[in-house]
């Protein structure tokens, strides 16, 4: 069995579990905007190839015979060689780059990507609340509303080459290579974002030519499922902070009818005389005014106001408060009990 | 000893004395009045340093005996400006170096060029390029390598052009 050569197996132990699902979720986003605004950071084309860029030299950092195989730190494309072959710092005495060296080469066109996380949905490019963020102008607690576009799936392919003489640096990336796509995707994480980096293959160009001079050439084809995501079409939208409602009235006179008043039924009070008995009286604790309304079996009656004389068969009766009402009848021919009826009005 | 049968080839008017004499003098010109000359490094296959598996040389781990120059007529192709592959990257690739070389002067020098040899050019007083053969011509048997049909007399040598980083020199 081989030991390891690198130190112990596990040089850290972790002391917490990993976090996963929603809090793990949390953590991601909590990564996009860190060292930052509250809104993610933006995500276009040269962020994704300079990431990819950075990539290659984190992951692909091989060196053979003691010396580190460099690798070109540019994106190769068709117009900036003849600037970058004035800087490069690896090459001979032709200005030729000198093996072994590795090299990136992205294909201009960039798809629409397959990225499962960010495939269509609303068309028109809609913003999308992102986050609410509280806010204090010195007078009144308010908040912004952050609302961010649908990122953009897009599909940039890449090839990694390496040119090389000896087979052993071939084998050395082809490892690193392996090794690092055992699963067929690594992620590289570009502004903050996590990025699928998904291996499609390699090829092998190397020149066999027997009059010629030869090296080996193995391109790995590499396919970045990114998405573009620029701040420029952010918005920043104060949210509802105070409300002032305005109501808008007619302010013409409208004309109505008056309204019929109804009624009041005016309280009764009822004098009855029975078992003969010609003289009732009654104390008034309030300022009333007595009207008669009708009599049973009476010929006539007299009325005393606290042991005064006011009147015989008086239509109305003026009482104020703490005043005793005596009334005296005379009593009818017929045989049922006679009795007083009046309607009494609170002045 | 190995048998040798005399050549009577073109013998009405032409024969070994006189094959001597065109050579003789085609030496003198291309020593006395060309002298184009090159350095022969020639592989020292005891001491070289290669890979256990593959074969292939470890940097600086090329061994060769001691240089010879000798004298040829040199012709060196025109660069190609080419792409490395499919990878965008083009470069000036140098050309190739084509010696022809008299027979008898790798024998006066006592030297023989294989494939893998490496050969030295003088470009300028200051800047050597360096040369792996990859076709050193040992095959001579055609007419054009014979002087008049009569017999062979030099060898057409090809070399590609190496790097610093697979030769040095010295």
């Amino acid at each position: 069995m081989a030991i390891p050569k690198k130190g112990p197996v596990k040089p850290n132990l972790p002391l917490n579990y990993s976090k996963t699902l929603l809090p793990r979720r949390e953590q991601i986003k909590d990564m996009i905007t860190k060292d930052g605004t509250y809104l993610p950071k933006s995500l276009l084309h040269a962020d994704l190839d300079r990431g990819f860029l950075d990539f290659v030299k984190e992951k692909f950092n091989i060196s053979s015979e003691g010396k580190t195989i460099p690798v070109v730190d540019i994106l190769i494309t068709t117009q900036n060689w003849s600037q970058f072959v004035e800087t490069w710092d690896f090459q001979n005495i032709d200005k030729n780059i000198e093996p072994p060296f590795i090299t990136i080469i992205r294909s201009p066109e960039v798809k629409y990507g397959n990225n499962p996380a960010v495939t269509y949905n609303i068309p028109n490019n809609r913003m999308y609340y992102y986050m609410e963020v509280p806010t204090w102008n010195g007078n009144v607690m308010g908040a912004d509303i952050y609302k961010i576009p649908q990122p953009i799936p897009v599909d940039i392919k890449y090839s990694v080459a390496i040119i090389c003489n000896r087979m052993r640096e071939v084998n050395k990336l082809n490892q690193r290579v392996m090794e690092t796509f055992a699963s067929r995707q690594a992620y590289q994480t570009i502004n903050g974002h996590y990025i699928p980096i998904i291996n499609d293959g390699f090829t092998d160009e190397s020149v066999m030519d027997l009059e010629k001079r030869k090296y080996y050439v193995q391109k790995y084809d590499f396919t970045m499922m990114g998405f573009l995501i620029d701040e420029d079409q952010f918005e920043v939208t104060p949210a509802i902070s105070r409300t002032f409602q305005v109501f808008e009235v007619d302010q013409r006179p409208i004309k109505r009818k008056q309204k019929k008043r109804q009624p009041v039924e005016l309280e009764t009070i009822l004098f009855e005389y029975e078992n003969d008995v010609l003289t009732q009286d009654y104390f008034f604790e309030y300022t009333c005014n007595l009207y008669f309304d009708e009599s049973v079996n009476i010929d006539a009656y007299s009325v005393f106001i606290n042991d005064q004389y006011y009147g015989d068969n008086v239509n109305e009766i003026q009482i104020n408060t703490n005043d005793l009402v005596v009334i005296e009848i005379v009593k009818g021919d017929l045989l049922e009990s006679p009795s007083l009826k009046f309607s009494q009005k609170l002045i | 000893m190995r048998s040798s049968v005399p050549i009577t080839r073109l013998g009405k008017f032409f024969g070994d004395r006189d094959f001597d004499l065109e050579i003789g003098m085609g030496q003198e010109w291309l020593v006395g009045d060309m002298n184009y000359t090159c350095v022969l490094y020639k592989i020292d296959r005891n001491k070289i340093k290669t890979d256990d598996v593959y074969g292939e040389v470890v940097e600086d781990g090329i061994k060769f005996l001691p240089p010879v120059e000798f004298n040829a007529q040199i012709t060196i192709a025109t660069p190609e400006n080419k792409m490395i592959g499919s990878t965008k990257m083009d470069q000036v690739e140098p050309g190739n170096i084509t010696i022809s070389v008299y027979l008898k002067t790798l024998e006066d020098l006592g030297i023989d060029v294989d494939f893998g040899d490496y050969v030295g050019y003088y470009d300028s007083e200051n800047f050597v390029r360096y040369y792996t053969v990859v076709n050193d011509g040992r095959v001579i048997s055609d007419t054009k390598h014979t002087y008049k049909g009569y017999k062979p007399f030099y060898r057409t040598i090809i070399a590609a052009p190496v790097g610093p980083n697979e030769f040095r020199g010295l």
